[in-house]
């Protein structure tokens, strides 16, 4: 610790940053300074490590050290007074106000015109005006609008310039962009300007001519490039304190993305509707065109009225149609290339029926391949998963078996198998063709008959579900294909449903029976359930009474028989 | 802290080839005696150029700050001395392709080493430092200025001699050196380009604005700059347009400090231009200057100029990245032309790490005037408005050190002198003064008023400080005080909340 005023042998208290120092002058101690400048470079300057040596920054360290504080001078480099016109360049207009001064305009703001000219568009402004009357008299303000406007232009146009080095703007491009916005001193002297403009860019490789920084390109020799500043920062400054103000800027930058994105399909849809707007406003230009062409060729008697009659027609749709809705196009397209003769309008027609069969030869020719790759496979990828084409969701198209399929047996499987087996194998009556086009006969009736399905609930219950559907008119649906589907049913693994004619003697009958059977069943079902639940109860109440408890148990309830109905 | 001879430099680490040269074999990396006030200085060639039928070179003299290199016509360079020539670059590829991961980490060690000795450790108040802490910590953000404490051990050819008070550099096995300095055509293979994605890297993760070791060694790009009544001549290199190398003179505005290269552009421009301050609201005003508070993001273009001109002034600060997240806070004094900008500092908006200041410069026409200590002063101010401490960013500049060993010894001489104190406390202290603890200390101990004594700690004040105190008092009564008085400052701590940052709301 020789910091400490070489105290080496007793070690000195250590001084935390809470405690008192008492404050004395020099003269009221024993001077100690043994080893000052021991101490003195135990101290961190803060200066860059490699400069520290640096001579004159020793030299005015120990000039401060010793209180020579104006001889702790650095040398530094040359100031000297200017010879330029100060006053002529910063004239005096300040006055300080009152108050602070607010202030939020910026250097853009307050600068005007962002071009300067410089020496050269002096001469050549001189030499331009020298030629020109007093009223025709490019002023310098003008001049530099219009060199701005072309700067900003070719800035617009070619942002990249400076990277890719494009040629030069031509005026044409520059009158391109030359809007109401545009002042009209820059119209009138723009194409004057221009081809000093487009001399001096040139002369620069087409940078602009206005020096500016270097910013970012993106490309990789930016790193090693000194000239290259201000770089945006990649890190954000987020605080870390604040891990969810990071999370809903994420968020807010996540949405924008999401809406400009929907923006951009908006815009998207709306450029292709107005492509397609054009495209038929075109069509019908063409149309009409033509059809002059017609007329003036009936006029001056060319050809015959037939085939102008056939033409005829879709003019006065297109004439009639209303302009917001204009035909479409496939009305317009002659049905018969070979109608219109040896006109050479119709060569268009040619050439796209033309197309259009290299197409379907195309597409022919590569069925044939296809075919012929997949010899000797089979596709079992496609079968299970192309559904017929009758077979949609539409209303009329829905199978009638829903219907159909209520009267019959329930599907509860405590009767089920006996009642399919009853239907199936008993009876040749219930053959399923027969049954299919009954049921087909009864809704061409559209009849409305109430419907009733018995199922079995828990503990045994008996449910009779009624429901009055309409049946599903199928005027439309023939016999033959009705056969085709009838075993097409999707849940025919479970409720197998049959067609029948509900009000047949036989299926009456049937009915009764495994009605009866089943009540039967549930009863005796119901009642076994009854005994164990009283047996059970017993035994809890007799448990109950040896422990001398008086508490009574509940009586089970009975299971419900009666059918109920929903 | 004596003077360090530069003899005492010549333990380097590697043996240098010395041999005679003549003016046509003198390469970029030689050093030689040149001749400089009368006396002859150990250089190095960092630039050769054609002028005026005869080469010009550009040169560093070792040991003194770059601020002072300088073109020297031939004559100037004595070469009946031998010349130490530049490290042969092909050892190093070798090296550098050989070991590359390894020596790869190794730089960044060595790298990190040599920024823990140089970086003053930031824990506030820790006096028993440890000069092995961790490097600071990084910032999200970034300091407008600073240099990489690392950078300057890269230094071409000339670490050996700049570097050699450092005991790390004898373990110089993996210096890191791109042999071939500034200049654009000797990039050199592998060693340099990991070294400079290193700094890439460092600068995009870790808050600290790093130079590149080849542009910390650069030629000053400017000949001499025309700001309002004064010409100046730049001190280190500023990415101003690469066009404005090739002229003479460049034109900075005063007031709204556009710059040109062209007389009439820049007549012109003043002929249109409008602003006559700094474009901000005015914080502070007394009979002589006026602070200007200016936000880096909202006033971009100013800013960008601003950072420029003090670029040209401030070696170890760096314009990699953009001005966002700073605020400037300029000082002017004011004349029926307007306000003109004498002196600025910057600050972080938000700094993780305590700094109440990042650059701090004084123009030059304005230097050596007390201004240096005004702007300090202004910064402690507003941090006491703050109800923080505060401590500049490092590194120091060799002026920028000068200026703030002065103003701790005089702010808490004052404070110390004070009749009736008896004892205080460094915690006192700080609050005060919103210096940190650790600035307090180490002023102390710089100022040999800390000691110990007979078992106790006592604040000694110095015979010397005392009497450098009453001259100052006196002085301030006959000229009047060159103070900042805290009720003329109009100012609150600016509150940005994270998405006035991110979205400028």
């Amino acid at each position: 610790m020789t910091r400490y005023g070489g105290l080496g042998r007793t070690r000195p208290k250590k001084l935390t940053s809470k405690a008192s120092i008492p404050i004395v002058r020099e003269h009221e101690i024993d001077i100690i300074d043994d080893e000052i400048q021991s101490a003195l470079q135990q101290i961190e300057t803060g200066v860059e490590k490699a400069e520290e040596s640096e001579f004159h920054l020793q030299v005015a360290i120990n000039a401060a050290a010793q209180g020579k504080d104006k001889e702790a001078h650095i040398p530094t480099r040359e100031v000297i007074l200017s010879d330029i016109q100060y006053a002529k360049l910063y004239p005096p207009v300040f006055s300080q106000p009152a108050t602070y001064i607010r202030f939020s305009s910026t250097v853009e703001d307050c600068c005007g015109c962002p071009y300067n000219m410089n020496d050269e568009d002096d001469v050549w402004l001189k030499n331009y005006n020298s030629k020109r009357d007093a009223s025709s008299q490019c002023s310098e303000d003008d001049f530099e609008a219009t060199m701005n406007f072309f700067e900003e232009t070719a800035q617009a146009k070619q942002p990249f310039a400076a990277v890719d080095s494009p040629p030069v703007l031509s005026f044409a491009d520059m009158a391109e962009s030359m809007d109401a916005a545009v002042e009209h001193c820059v119209k009138r002297f723009a194409k004057d300007v221009f081809e000093h403009w487009k001399a001096r860019r040139m002369a620069t490789e087409n940078r602009s001519l206005e020096p500016s920084l270097k910013f970012e390109t993106g490309q990789e020799t930016d790193d090693s490039d000194p000239f290259v500043c201000f770089r945006r920062r990649e890190v954000r400054q987020i605080r870390k304190t604040r891990g969810r103000d990071a999370q809903s800027a994420e968020k807010l930058r996540r949405l924008r993305k999401e809406l400009e994105d929907a923006r951009q399909l908006v815009a998207l849809v709306r450029q292709r509707e107005v492509a397609r707007r054009e495209m038929l406003l075109m069509e019908r230009t063409l149309f009409m065109q033509r059809n002059e062409v017609k007329e003036m060729k009936r006029k001056l008697n060319i050809k015959d009225d037939d085939e102008d009659l056939i033409n005829q027609k879709p003019k006065k749709k297109a004439v009639e149609m209303p302009p917001r809705q204009p035909p479409p196009p496939q009305l317009r397209m002659p049905s018969k290339p070979g109608v219109q003769g040896a006109e050479d309008l119709q060569l268009l027609e040619d050439v796209q029926a033309e197309k259009e069969n290299e197409i379907l030869r195309d597409i022919k020719a590569n069925i044939a391949k296809h075919i012929k790759w997949n010899e000797g496979f089979v596709d079992h990828t496609r079968a299970p998963l192309s559904p017929s084409p009758d077979r949609t969701f539409d209303a009329t198209s829905f199978r009638p078996a829903l219907t159909a399929q209520l009267p019959t047996p329930p599907s509860s499987e405590s009767s089920g198998d006996a009642v399919d087996s009853s239907l199936d194998v008993t009876s040749p009556l219930f053959s399923k063709e027969r049954l299919a086009s009954r049921a087909l006969e009864l809704h061409d009736e559209a009849h409305r008959m109430p419907s009733f399905r018995r199922r079995v609930g828990r503990g045994g219950r008996l449910f009779i579900d009624r429901r009055n559907l309409v049946a599903r008119c199928r005027a439309d649906l023939d016999p033959l294909k009705a056969d085709r589907y009838k075993y097409d049913q999707e849940d025919s693994d479970e409720e197998p449903c049959y067609s029948t004619d509900a009000y047949s003697i036989q299926i009456m009958q049937h009915r009764a029976i495994t009605m009866a059977k089943a009540r039967e069943q549930a009863a005796v079902a119901a009642q076994a359930h009854a005994q164990a639940q009283a047996q059970a109860a017993q035994q809890r109440r007799l448990q109950a009474e040896q422990a001398g408890n008086a508490q009574v148990a509940n009586p089970a309830p009975t299971a419900p028989t009666a059918p109920s109905e929903t | 802290m004596g003077p360090r001879e530069p003899g005492e430099a010549t333990g380097t680490p590697d043996p240098v080839e010395k041999g005679l040269a003549t003016i046509n074999t003198i390469t970029l990396g030689v050093k030689a005696m040149v001749q400089k006030d009368g006396e002859l200085r150990k250089a190095e060639i960092l630039s050769i150029r054609e002028r005026k039928g005869g080469l010009s070179f550009y040169v560093h003299y070792v040991d003194f700050n770059k601020r002072l290199d300088e073109w020297v016509p031939a004559a100037r360079i004595d070469l009946t001395q031998e010349v130490e020539w530049p490290r042969p670059e092909k050892a190093e590829k070798k090296k550098a392709a050989v070991t590359k991961a390894p020596s790869k980490n190794a730089q960044k060690q060595h790298r990190a080493d040599s920024r823990e000795v140089s970086s003053t450790p930031d824990a506030f108040g820790s006096k028993n430092q440890n000069v092995a802490k961790a490097p600071r910590p990084s910032t999200a953000g970034g300091k407008e200025n600073r240099d990489t404490p690392g950078a300057d051990v890269s230094m071409v050819g000339s670490e050996g001699v700049s570097v050699a008070g450092t005991p790390k550099v004898l373990d110089s096995e993996d210096l890191e050196m791109p042999d071939a300095p500034l200049k654009e055509e000797v990039k050199t293979a592998s060693g340099e380009v990991i070294t400079r994605e290193e700094e890439i890297e460092r600068l995009r993760t870790g808050g600290s604005m790093t130079q590149n070791p080849t542009e910390v060694h650069r030629v000053r790009n400017l000949t001499k700059l025309q700001m309002g009544k004064y010409d100046i001549e730049p001190w280190y290199f500023s990415p101003y347009p690469d066009s404005f190398s090739d002229v003479d003179l460049v034109y900075i505005d005063e007031f709204c400090l556009s710059y040109f290269d062209n007389y009439r552009a820049f007549e012109r421009h003043r002929s249109k231009c409008t602003m006559v301050h700094p474009p901000g609201n005015e914080i502070y005003r007394d009979d002589n200057i006026s602070f200007f508070e200016v936000d880096g993001r909202r006033q971009r273009t100013w800013c960008r100029n601003l950072c420029l001109l003090s670029k040209l002034f401030l070696d170890h600060k760096t314009l990699y990245y953009d001005v966002d997240p700073f605020l400037f806070y300029c000082m002017c004094t004011r004349d029926e032309t307007g306000c003109h900008l004498v002196g600025y500092f910057s600050k972080e908006k938000d700094s993780a790490e305590g700094y109440n200041l990042a650059c701090i410069t004084t123009f030059p026409q304005y230097q050596r005037a007390g201004y240096g200590r005004l702007l300090i002063a202004m910064s402690y101010e507003l941090s006491k408005r703050e109800g923080k401490l505060g401590s500049p960013e490092k590194p120091l500049s060799d002026l920028g050190l000068l200026s703030y060993r002065r103003y701790w010894r005089e702010t808490l001489v004052e404070l110390l002198a004070e009749p009736n104190r008896e004892a205080m406390s460094e915690n006192e202290l700080a609050l005060l003064t919103s210096m940190t603890e650790k600035d307090i200390h180490e002023t102390l101990l710089v100022n040999n008023m800390l000691r110990y004594h007979k078992g106790n700690w006592l604040i000694v004040l110095t015979d010397q400080v005392l009497e450098e105190h009453n001259k100052r008092m006196e002085k301030e009564k006959v000229k009047g005080s060159r103070r900042i008085d805290p009720v003329r400052l109009q100012w609150k701590p600016p509150v940005f909340t994270a998405s006035s940052r991110t979205w400028n709301w």
